[in-house]
């Protein structure tokens, strides 16, 4: 009796458009999006570039030639700059082609438009030099002798900082949404979860009326329904790990096979959520499925969805719902997986999850036992 | 006008998802506007980061520097641990810490001893501006009181004369290029309120102009009307009229909350208003070429999901188009959002005024929904003929 439940609550998953819909299609097309429009700003925006900068010289000044040269040789070079008039540079700041202008009149001086990085660091390069300049001077009143000494260690190249590596995974934070709209698919799932106490509850819909009626005990069907929608969870959090993973080429890190693992107990977790919240209450099937959607958007929102570091901003308010809040858990252990060493912190995400899973399925199971009604 | 009344309680049934998308909208705005900095500074501060120095050598020029670095940069506190520090590192878009460094044992030592190598620990995630530029101004740093010692200056005394050099104004102009700034007031924030505007007009129409159109075009009802005493040309009349007012009420919600939010608009700003408006034709004539292939709820609102995302991350409402690769910005030129966004941008100040683009952006758009509503005058004529002959 459970595998003949088992199998038509598979045929029935598979003949569900908002299944398909909302669990494949949305996901992949969300996917498809994101990877567009975040697919470049890691290079473009975060990682470093050599900063496009005019040179207008009022007098000709060979020594800032010599440490305009020695800073745009490489390729870790700091500046890219052209040297051209004040009308020219003037056009290539108006159309954005460089990020600053230097005067060269004996001291540095920078024109912008704007306060960012680049312009911090070229107003960082104008003070050095002007520095510099007042460094030879100030060393030239004290001891003229020493001047060739200061000029050498002006020149002289140091590496004063060493880079303590904090992970071997992949450091594109952009990988945050799409842990999170794996997140997304697994909180889908809860719409899943409901419909199974709903179409299992005699006072909740005509079906489940039915199957009271039916001399298959509710234990069973209640069981083979979970089990049914659970294949199907994982086999809709398979799909969109392989779509991301392999069709975008999104990078989870080294583990993929855990990454797997992981997005199959999340989407178990979005779906005894909903199991859960379906066998609470006689509202109404669309009254819950409204809940069910709201409460999972609340969480994906809660765990950076749609502002990337909001699980951060809430972390400073109150940290302990992002312990309990699913879509965080089941980012945070995709983040686990792939800025970790070790296992140790995403091992104590998945517990959680497992025994939240465990708590929301009992607790569903123990509301929705009642099978005898006076009336219907 | 029963067509009309009929439309209007039909829409009234179907507000639900509208009025959700309007208000998060509005909400959002007032949450913005309340925590926008509204000083408009001329003078440049430059950009500064968050940054915490671990300082293991605790000697006065450890804690010399620790000081320069706070004068310079925003110094923060962090536990120090392992999984604290990465975790704050790897999100700090945005976020308060972007930096975390310590400053070796035996620094004042190496100084003394004039070997820069190898003073300071960087916890590193990834390159970034925040590590380039924290480098400059140690490099900066160590480099003047190096030069200071070298021209035979003690290092207590080359410390001090390096704050101080350091520390000396470089003049730095801001340029505006936009020469007509003073005509109007438009903050950023309101940049960003007609920047969104399109996803919420997209969304909003066709979650509720789509299924409306629907209904009232639905065989059981349409055959009913069609043989009543209502003229065709009347309940087209009819139907128009409550999508125009249906659009134009949905506009004004947005026109009046900005107007609360940014006060009355004034100079080009009027200029937004009339972009916002021909966006919202075109979103309404995407609506009813979307009804005109008769689909189901579930696809119109993948529809309203899809149009309203994918505009929205394709044309620059969610992404600025510069971020963008330059294949997705030559696609999203096929997109009317593209336009409106170009229009917004030339009008907002982002980019140099220039009211011959901006007239043919609006051209464009208008051009979008002249040929949305061509195309479903279009398909209506093919189905009534298809329904004729048959």
């Amino acid at each position: 009796m459970f595998l003949h439940n088992l199998k038509y609550e598979l045929c029935c998953s598979l003949r569900v458009k908002d299944l398909i819909i909302w669990l494949i299609l949305f996901p992949m097309f969300l996917g498809t999006v994101f990877k567009i429009a975040f697919g470049s700003i890691y290079e473009k925006v975060d990682s470093f570039s050599a900063i496009p900068a005019a040179v207008v010289e009022v007098q000709e000044d060979p020594a800032l030639h010599q440490v305009l040269d020695s800073l745009t040789e490489g390729e870790d070079a700091l500046l890219d700059v052209q040297y051209v008039s004040a009308d020219e540079a003037d056009a290539l700041l108006r159309d954005d082609k460089v990020k600053g202008i230097l005067h060269a009149d004996g001291r540095l001086s920078l024109s912008v438009t704007d306060e960012g990085f680049e312009q911090t660091m070229l107003r960082t390069f104008a003070e050095q030099y002007n520095a510099n300049r007042t460094v030879i001077t100030d060393c030239a009143m004290n001891d003229p002798a020493a001047v060739p000494a200061v000029v050498e260690s002006l020149r002289a190249e140091w590496k004063p900082v060493t880079d303590l590596p904090l992970s071997d995974g992949n450091p594109n934070y952009m990988v945050v949404y799409f842990t999170n709209l794996l997140a997304m698919v697994a909180m889908y799932g809860s719409i899943t979860g409901l419909h199974i106490t709903i179409q299992n509850q005699g006072n909740l819909s005509k079906l489940g009326a039915r199957k009271c009626c039916s001399p298959t005990p509710k234990s069973i069907s209640l069981c083979a329904s979970l089990l049914g929608s659970m294949l199907v969870q994982s086999v809709c959090m398979v799909i969109a790990v392989s779509f991301l993973h392999f069709i975008l080429k999104i990078d989870f890190g080294s583990r993929l096979g855990m990454v797997y693992l992981t997005s199959v107990v999340g989407g178990i977790l979005g779906l005894a959520f909903g199991f859960w919240i379906g066998s609470i209450g006689r509202f109404q099937t669309g009254t819950k499925t409204g809940i069910c959607f709201c409460v999972s958007m609340f969480c994906c929102f809660c765990s950076g969805l749609m502002v990337g570091n909001m699980k951060m901003i809430i972390a400073r308010f109150a940290p302990w719902f992002n312990k309990i809040n699913p879509a965080a858990l089941i980012t945070d252990s995709l983040y686990y997986l792939n800025i970790d060493s070790d296992y140790s912190r995403w091992s104590g995400a998945m517990i959680t999850m497992a025994v939240m899973t465990v708590v929301l399925i009992l607790l569903g199971f123990i509301i929705s036992r009642r099978k005898k009604y006076a009336s219907l | 006008m029963q067509v009309f009344n009929a439309f209007l309680k039909v829409m009234r049934s179907k507000m639900s998802s509208g009025i959700i998308y309007i208000v998060i909208f509005l909400v959002i705005a007032v949450i913005m506007t309340n925590s926008a900095k509204t000083d408009a500074t001329k003078v440049f501060e430059g950009r500064k980061i968050g940054v915490v120095v671990y300082d293991d050598d605790n000697t006065e020029e450890s804690r010399a520097l620790k000081e320069y670095i706070g004068k310079r940069q925003d110094l923060k506190e962090l536990e120090r641990d392992a999984d604290l520090i990465k975790d704050t590192i790897y999100m700090n878009w945005n976020a308060e810490i972007h930096y975390v460094m310590a400053i070796k044992k035996g620094y004042a030592e190496k100084l003394r001893s004039g070997d820069y190598n190898d003073l300071f620990e960087n916890y590193h995630m990834h390159d970034s501006y925040e590590n380039v530029m924290m480098e400059q101004l140690l490099t900066e740093y160590l480099n003047t009181v190096g030069a200071y010692q070298a021209g035979g200056i003690a290092l207590s005394e080359a410390i001090s004369r390096t704050e101080s050099v350091l520390s000396a104004e470089t003049e730095v102009t801001i340029r505006n290029y936009d020469e007509n700034a003073a005509d109007h007031d438009m903050s950023p924030l309101f940049d960003d309120y007609f920047r969104y505007l399109p996803y919420i007009l997209l969304s909003v129409l066709i979650e509720v102009l789509c299924p409306v159109l629907l209904t009232m075009n639905k065989k059981i009802i349409r055959y009913r009307t069609d043989c009543s005493s209502v003229r065709p040309t009347s309940y087209m009349l009819q139907i128009i009229l409550g999508s125009a007012l249906f659009v134009v009420c949905i506009w004004l919600i947005f026109m009046i909350a900005g107007t609360a939010f940014f006060g009355m608009f004034r100079g080009r700003a009027w200029l937004t208003l009339l972009n916002s408006f021909l966006f919202a034709m075109v979103a309404v004539s995407l609506s009813v070429l979307i009804a005109s292939f008769h689909p189901g709820e579930l696809v119109v609102n993948l529809l309203a999901q899809i149009l309203g995302l994918g505009m929205s991350f394709l044309c620059g409402i969610f992404v600025p188009m510069e971020w963008l690769s330059e294949s997705v910005a030559a696609a999203a030129k096929f997109l009317p959002a593209y336009w409106y966004i170009q229009a917004n941008d030339l009008i907002c100040g982002k980019q140099a005024f220039d009211g011959h683009r901006i007239l043919v952006c609006m051209l464009i758009e208008a051009a979008f929904a002249v040929v949305f509503t061509l195309a479903s005058m279009v398909i209506r004529r093919y189905e009534a003929g298809k329904a004729a002959a048959a």
